[in-house]
């Protein structure tokens, strides 16, 4: 199954620069949209089942949805071309490789002692569902109370002031 | 199989072009997607060592990343919508004033 | 050989999805003649004669179905369609536009996936399940297409570069996702009466009970899924996002020829896939009340096939003969429906089967 990781790896990168490279907002939300849903197809190769069909649900099924409505509601064009200096780019994309560079063979390092998956536990709903309601309820209801707070918070931010 | 590493390489480097993308991109609903980028490399690696260590508490975080990552969601499209109220525009280098 | 079996199940499950659109797309154009009283498409060969006497009686049967409309719907619509001149407005995307009727159709096309469409037989030595992908996620999977199917709309209200199908698109997007969540938490309350998220495993448990009986709540279930169902594939009286006389066409205006028909297709095909779901969940998919086959049989597995496409015919002519019958929603009743009724109704729902279940 190795060939399935390095084309969704593949797919994932190339969205992944897809999307800060757009001038149109709406490609770099499409390209967005194939990166989540790869993301998702990567969870299931690694025995998520429940993360998998929870991210195409939840990331690309509602939060990509919202953000999408977002701009075509707001109608916006595309972004003057001087959207930051090309020193400013070079600078960053620098910086960003140097983070790399530093990073990577840390992490190749670090983990060479696994010598690849133990007998891998399913993440299938019924286990997750067993964890999330005895050893991390607390989480589990705290979670509601952020998203009613979202919810109200969203709502107010959105009204319109009513002129007197 | 895969080794591990892999998986954490290709989250470095997701997380690394979702920082770029902050920084260079001036829409701001750019800025935020290239955020959610951020956050799902780092679901990614989550999921990779909870597979790779065989505990599914690594899984369990990356549901609550999801959750947090829905209410910013919301709350933060809210706050992208007033600015376009407030400024006609949603650039990022015209919100250079308070009360503005 | 494993691999050969997988083709083979694809080949059967395209087959399938492919045949129930195309028989619904020829119920809808004869059905909705025979409901508002008139005789629709009855012309295209139904005059076709022939003077070898060997070809006599394949003529009377095609003359027949031109009788019928089955060649007007079948044939004539589909060579229209690709033959018409194909546009893209100005002033937008073409790849866009060019991708939003696939977007459309192929969550819907996924979904038919984790369907099982016979029961479980043995040929040859080999044990077959009818089911394309036995995810242990099953039904969570159909909603998650559910989820993407929305882009495809969204994409092409946008692409249209006008007024009116930005209107429908949005208006469609938000319907369809208003919607969802009384799905989600009705199908949570399915997972629960059955304790399994696999289909195949859900039919296997209703055993020669049908699901409807299962449980004393099954039926507020069915009736929020059905509901919920023909508002998600905006027909029936949710039609307000392609209403025929007010928005043009809604988010298909600056679609024509093929493109349309791609859309159109997939909207029969999410008509069949609803069904496929209300007739699974609740209606016991393949087993008949009172008779009990061997198992393990491929004879049992092709008849319990036949009675699955039939079950599933009969709800999708129900749906169309809805369509046809009742006026449409207005928006605001739309959406009141979905999140002032529906919602809570699901929810309660879901306590009181959780309740059953528990005590």
């Amino acid at each position: 199954m190795e060939i399935a990781f390095f084309i969704m790896a593949l797919i994932i990168l190339v969205s992944g620069i897809g999307v800060i490279v757009s001038h149109n907002p709406i490609h770099s939300a499409l390209w967005l949209v194939a990166n989540l849903l790869t993301v998702a197809g990567l969870f299931a190769n690694l025995d998520a089942h429940f993360l998998a069909v929870a991210q195409m649900i939840v990331y690309a099924g509602a939060i990509m949805v919202l953000v999408l409505f977002v701009l075509m509601l707001l109608n916006l064009k595309t972004e003057r071309p001087s959207s930051a200096s090309v020193m400013a780019k070079v600078v960053a994309a620098g910086f960003g490789i140097a983070f790399l560079w530093m990073i990577v063979p840390l992490l190749n390092r670090s983990f060479e002692v696994f010598e690849g998956p133990a007998v891998g536990v399913q993440g299938t709903v019924k286990e997750i569902g067993k964890l999330l309601y005895t050893k991390h309820i607390f989480p589990f209801e705290f979670a509601s109370i952020l998203i009613m707070a979202a919810i109200v918070g969203a709502v107010m931010l959105s009204k319109k002031k009513y002129r007197q | 199989m895969v080794p591990v590493s892999y998986y954490l390489t290709l989250s470095a480097i997701m997380f690394t072009v979702g920082v770029v993308g902050v920084v260079v991109r001036r829409n701001s609903i750019v800025v935020f997607m290239c955020i959610e980028l951020m956050l799902n490399a780092v679901n990614l690696s989550f999921v990779a060592l909870s597979h790779y260590l065989g505990n599914l508490n690594g899984q369990i975080a990356v549901f609550f990343v999801m959750v947090v990552a829905a209410a910013e969601a919301a709350v933060g499209l809210a706050i992208i919508i007033s600015m376009f109220r407030a400024m006609k525009s949603v650039e990022t280098s015209n919100a250079d004033q308070l009360n503005g | 050989m494993e691999f050969l079996i997988l083709l083979i199940k694809v080949f059967v499950v395209f087959n399938a999805i492919m045949g129930l659109a195309s028989i619904c797309t020829w119920v809808e154009r004869k059905g909705s003649a025979l409901i508002q009283d008139r005789v629709g498409a009855n012309r295209a060969g139904a005059y076709f004669e022939t003077d070898i006497l060997l070809l006599k009686p394949v003529f009377w049967v095609i003359r027949w179905a031109g009788m019928l409309g089955i060649i007007n719907t079948l044939l004539c619509d589909a060579v229209k369609a690709l033959t018409k001149e194909d546009f893209v407005p100005e002033g937008t995307s073409q790849f866009m536009h060019c991708l939003a009727p696939f977007l459309a159709v192929l969550p819907v096309f996924l979904a038919f996936a984790v369907l099982p469409l016979a029961p479980d037989f043995e040929v040859f030595g080999y044990q077959i399940r009818p089911q394309l992908a036995s995810l242990n996620v099953g039904i969570l999977f159909v909603f998650a297409m559910g989820s993407i199917a929305v882009y495809g709309v969204a994409l092409a209200g946008w692409t249209g570069n006008n007024k009116f199908s930005l209107m429908g698109g949005l208006r469609a997007s938000a319907q369809m996702i208003s919607y969802e969540l009384a799905m989600g938490i009705t199908m949570v309350s399915v997972i629960v009466m059955y304790g399994t998220l696999d289909l195949y495993e859900m039919v296997a448990v209703q055993g020669n009970q049908w699901g409807i009986v299962y449980s004393p709540m099954a039926w507020l279930s069915f009736i929020i899924l059905f509901v919920v169902g023909m508002a998600e594939t905006k027909r029936g009286p949710f039609d307000l996002p392609e209403s025929e006389s007010e928005l043009v066409a809604g988010y298909f205006t600056e679609y024509s020829g093929m493109k349309f028909l791609i859309f159109w297709l997939g909207e029969f095909a999410e008509i069949a896939l609803f069904s496929a779901i209300l007739v699974l969940l609740f209606f016991g998919g393949w087993n008949v009340p009172f008779l009990s086959l061997p198992d393990n049989h491929w004879l049992t597995a092709l008849i319990g096939h036949a009675v699955l496409m039939g079950k599933i015919l009969f709800f999708c002519v129900l749906q169309i003969v809805i369509r046809w019958t009742l006026p449409r929603f207005r928006y605001d009743q739309l959406m009141n429906l979905g999140w002032k009724i529906l919602l809570p109704l699901s929810m309660v729902n879901l306590l009181i089967v959780a309740a059953l279940k528990v005590f």
